[in-house]
């Protein structure tokens, strides 16, 4: 049966499409549903990942419905709201996403969106009620309206590019590291001679997402990027690569080799980037040596995060780092399956050393799952904490949300992530450590 | 809520069963003997008072809400034979939007209009829309809006599943202070079976039969001139009806939380029933023929 629920890290559908809408340049959101869901899309999400975009992106157009629209139908005030939209916002895309009320209402919102490109104006919708499902549905769902809509507003020649690659599964804000996580991987790609197909961040408009058919492969780093890649392999039948998470460190070393396998690449030109790569990283753990022994860093930790980031980097600092992952605690409520394939693998990162592997995200069970455990390193979100400074250890907030922390263009994943995880971490250890010396 | 001006009454029943007439007519008696009513309907059809009203335009209060942000009560009020106050909630045209919401803010806005304090009715009589289809239809019943429901049906069983789901809705919040039943109105009775079937009924469901209203071609023309049967021909049998309807509401305060059939002992009542009437249809005699 259900239970009671405190202090969730995931957001309503609505927000979910948001998220991505708002990450995709030139897209201009629409909302349909009452005020408070655009403030507290703001308020709620946004605002607490990273201190993100508010100010420097479009204020979200909404069309604020009142009772009236709910006894009447809101269909006219959305015409009215698009109308206006188009004409004070230029967009490349307009995207209409929808909240409770006027889904519980049933307004007609393909309608609308016909009606919009009768005009010539491209318009996508989504229905994405929050009563629907969390965050990750929304994305889904989003995902799902541009994949299915597009090609009906843009129609492309779609020549096949044998080294283009989509990159699917990184919730932009729900993963607050994203532009840097994405870049990263972008680079990772291209220095072995694939063109990345990020979609999402700067520089990643309409164009990226209308030569999404002509992709050679999908590349997945989360559960969540896995709808996406099946449609598109339905639809186009483009194969993919599927990853629980986007590799941290020498992780990325398989996937480098797969893809270049996959692909036909230049094999000598890839292992001379992974060389390149790995030795770079090796050289920075060289340097920190000194201070991991004088401070301590092999301690036990937990981490806190979505499925994709706790994989990625959990494995990363357990494998290569050398800390001692004593709970893994999994956010994004993952479907069944893929729990417990997950609980298999991350159960035992370290030989010899069992891993606990927990799934929720209620922050009252979270808090009191680390109270009782030991830990001396916690890395979560920011409700945590909390009782990182109950249990006086070092901690430092990585996965949302995120209210102390400016991410501008900062990521976990790659070579690169891998670097600033072990200037991150380090950091809070020497910071404490001083703290307690020095006081 | 405040102090309850009047007694609140809500009449339920399924689609075209003869609620709107019902309702009218016992407004009518009600003000023919000195009370002072007030009709309303809460149905998108906005037809309730129509017959009290000779037929003319009624704005609903919804209509007028949307077109205006300041509403009067002369704006959406008429008043009908014997000064009977006729009130059309109003709702959406069917397909769009949600008229169970609009049911809601129709009430809400009548409750700021002070229209209660203001008219001093002795009773108010909701006429809703057919069966409780969600919510918002409820909320005469829901709210402590209506102290009683009366449910109108004939002996036909889409009427009776009608009747026994209204009983559901008394039966979910009457005991936090929602409307009691007061008992069921039976109408266009016809057939000689139609009394005992409906009287098995209530019986079965712990409520009572407070009328049988025979089903008459004086309620029909009286309907064409756009009045009530009280109105247009105050001396026939079929008015006499109405009026002792009206005075068992009046003079009777006695209400129930009726105890609902469940679907399986509902679709064996009527699966009996059905034989027994095809029994008698059909001529076959036994003890039972006395129905
Ligand atoms: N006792 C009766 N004898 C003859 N005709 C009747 C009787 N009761 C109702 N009718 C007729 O049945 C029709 C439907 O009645 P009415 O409009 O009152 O039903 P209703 O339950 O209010 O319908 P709705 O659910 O559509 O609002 C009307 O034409 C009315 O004149
Ligand atoms: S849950 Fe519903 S009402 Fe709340 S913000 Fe999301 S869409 Fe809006
Ligand atoms: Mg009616």
């Amino acid at each position: 049966m259900s239970n009671h629920l405190e202090g969730s890290r995931n957001s309503c559908a609505l927000h979910g499409a948001l998220q991505l809408f708002e990450a995709i340049e030139g897209v201009i959101p629409v909302i349909h549903s009452t005020s408070g869901c655009g403030v507290q899309h703001y308020l709620g999400v946004t605002r607490l990942s990273g201190g993100n975009d508010p100010f420097s992106s479009p204020p979200v157009s909404s069309s604020n419905i009142a009772e009236k629209h709910v006894v009447f139908g809101g269909g006219s005030r959305l015409r009215e709201q698009l109308k206006n939209t188009v004409k004070v916002v230029q967009g490349d895309l307009y995207a209409i996403v929808t909240g409770c009320s006027t889904e519980m209402v049933g307004d007609d919102i393909p309608a609308m969106a016909r009606e919009g490109r009768e005009q010539e104006w491209p318009v996508v919708y989504a229905n994405t009620p929050g009563f629907s499902g969390d965050v990750h549905h929304g994305y889904h769902l989003a995902l799902k309206a541009l994949i299915e809509q597009l090609p009906g507003i843009w129609k492309r020649k779609g020549e096949f590019q044998t080294r283009l690659v989509n990159v699917w599964g990184i919730i932009p804000n729900q993963d607050p590291f994203w532009r840097g996580n994405l870049q990263e991987l972008g680079r990772l790609l291209e220095g072995i001679g694939l063109v990345p197909n990020l979609l999402l961040g700067s520089e990643q408009g309409i164009a990226a997402w209308t030569q999404i058919p002509e992709a050679a492969l999908n590349l997945v780093l989360s559960h969540w990027g896995k709808l996406p890649a099946g449609l598109l392999e339905q639809r186009y039948g483009t194969p993919s690569i599927i990853l629980e998470g986007a590799p941290v460190g020498s992780a990325a070393v398989p996937l480098l080799r797969r893809l270049t396998e996959q692909l036909k690449l230049d094999q000598i030109r890839s292992e001379e980037f992974i060389t390149r790569e790995e030795s770079l990283l090796n050289h920075q753990f060289a340097r920190l040596a000194d201070s991991y022994y004088r401070a301590g860093f092999q301690r036990e930790f937990v981490l806190v995060g979505e499925s994709a980031q706790v994989t990625g980097i959990g494995e990363f600092l357990g494998k290569s780092f050398g800390l001692l992952p004593r709970m893994l605690i999994i956010t994004d409520n993952p479907p069944d399956n893929v729990q417990e394939a997950l609980a298999d693998r991350l159960s035992s990162i370290v030989s010899g050393y069992d891993t606990e592997v927990i799934f929720s995200e209620d922050r009252a069970e979270i808090t009191d799952i680390i109270k009782t455990s030991d830990v001396q390193l916690i890395l979560a979100s920011s409700l945590e904490r909390e009782v990182a400074v109950e249990l006086d250890v070092p901690f430092l907030a990585l996965s949302f949300p995120l209210d102390d922390r400016i991410v501008l263009d900062r990521g976990y994943a790659g070579y690169r992530g891998a670097t600033a995880l072990l200037e991150d971490i380090g950091s809070s250890i020497l910071a404490f450590s001083n703290d307690r010396l020095f006081c | 809520m405040s102090e309850k001006i009047g007694k609140h009454i809500a009449i339920y029943g399924k689609g075209g069963i003869g609620k709107s007439t019902t309702t009218s007519n016992i407004s009518a008696a009600l003000a023919e003997s000195g009370y002072r009513v007030i009709q309303i309907g809460c149905d998108p059809k906005s037809d309730s008072t129509t017959i009290l009203r000779g037929g003319n335009d009624l704005p609903t209060v919804l209509d007028t809400l949307r077109e205006q942000s300041k509403v009067r009560i002369e704006d959406i009020s008429a008043v009908g034979f014997g000064g009977v106050l006729c009130i059309e909630a109003g709702g959406p045209v069917p397909g769009v939007g949600c008229a169970g919401r609009g049911i809601n803010a129709a009430v809400e806005l009548l409750q700021e209009l002070k229209i209660f304090e203001e008219f001093k009715p002795d009773f108010v009589l909701y006429d809703v829309l057919g069966d409780v289809v969600c919510g918002g239809f409820a909320v005469p019943i829901r709210d402590g809006l209506a102290d009683r429901a009366f449910v109108v049906t004939s002996s036909d069983f889409m009427a009776i599943f009608a009747a026994n789901n209204l009983f559901k809705a008394v039966n979910k919040y009457a005991p936090s202070g929602g409307a009691r039943l007061g008992g069921v109105i039976a109408n266009s009775i016809l057939a000689a079976y139609a009394p005992a079937l409906i009287d098995d009924f209530a019986a079965k469901t712990g409520t009572q039969v407070i009328g049988y209203v025979p089903r008459s071609l004086v309620v029909a023309q009286s309907e064409l001139y756009g009045k009530t049967v009280i109105e247009s021909v105050p001396q026939s049998e079929q008015a006499q009806v109405y009026r002792k309807l009206a005075k068992y509401i009046d003079e009777n305060e006695d209400s129930v939380i009726p105890k609902p059939l469940n679907s399986p002992e509902l679709k064996k009542w009527a699966r009996e029933w059905g034989d027994r009437i095809f029994e008698v249809e059909t001529g076959v005699v036994h003890e039972m023929a006395s129905i």
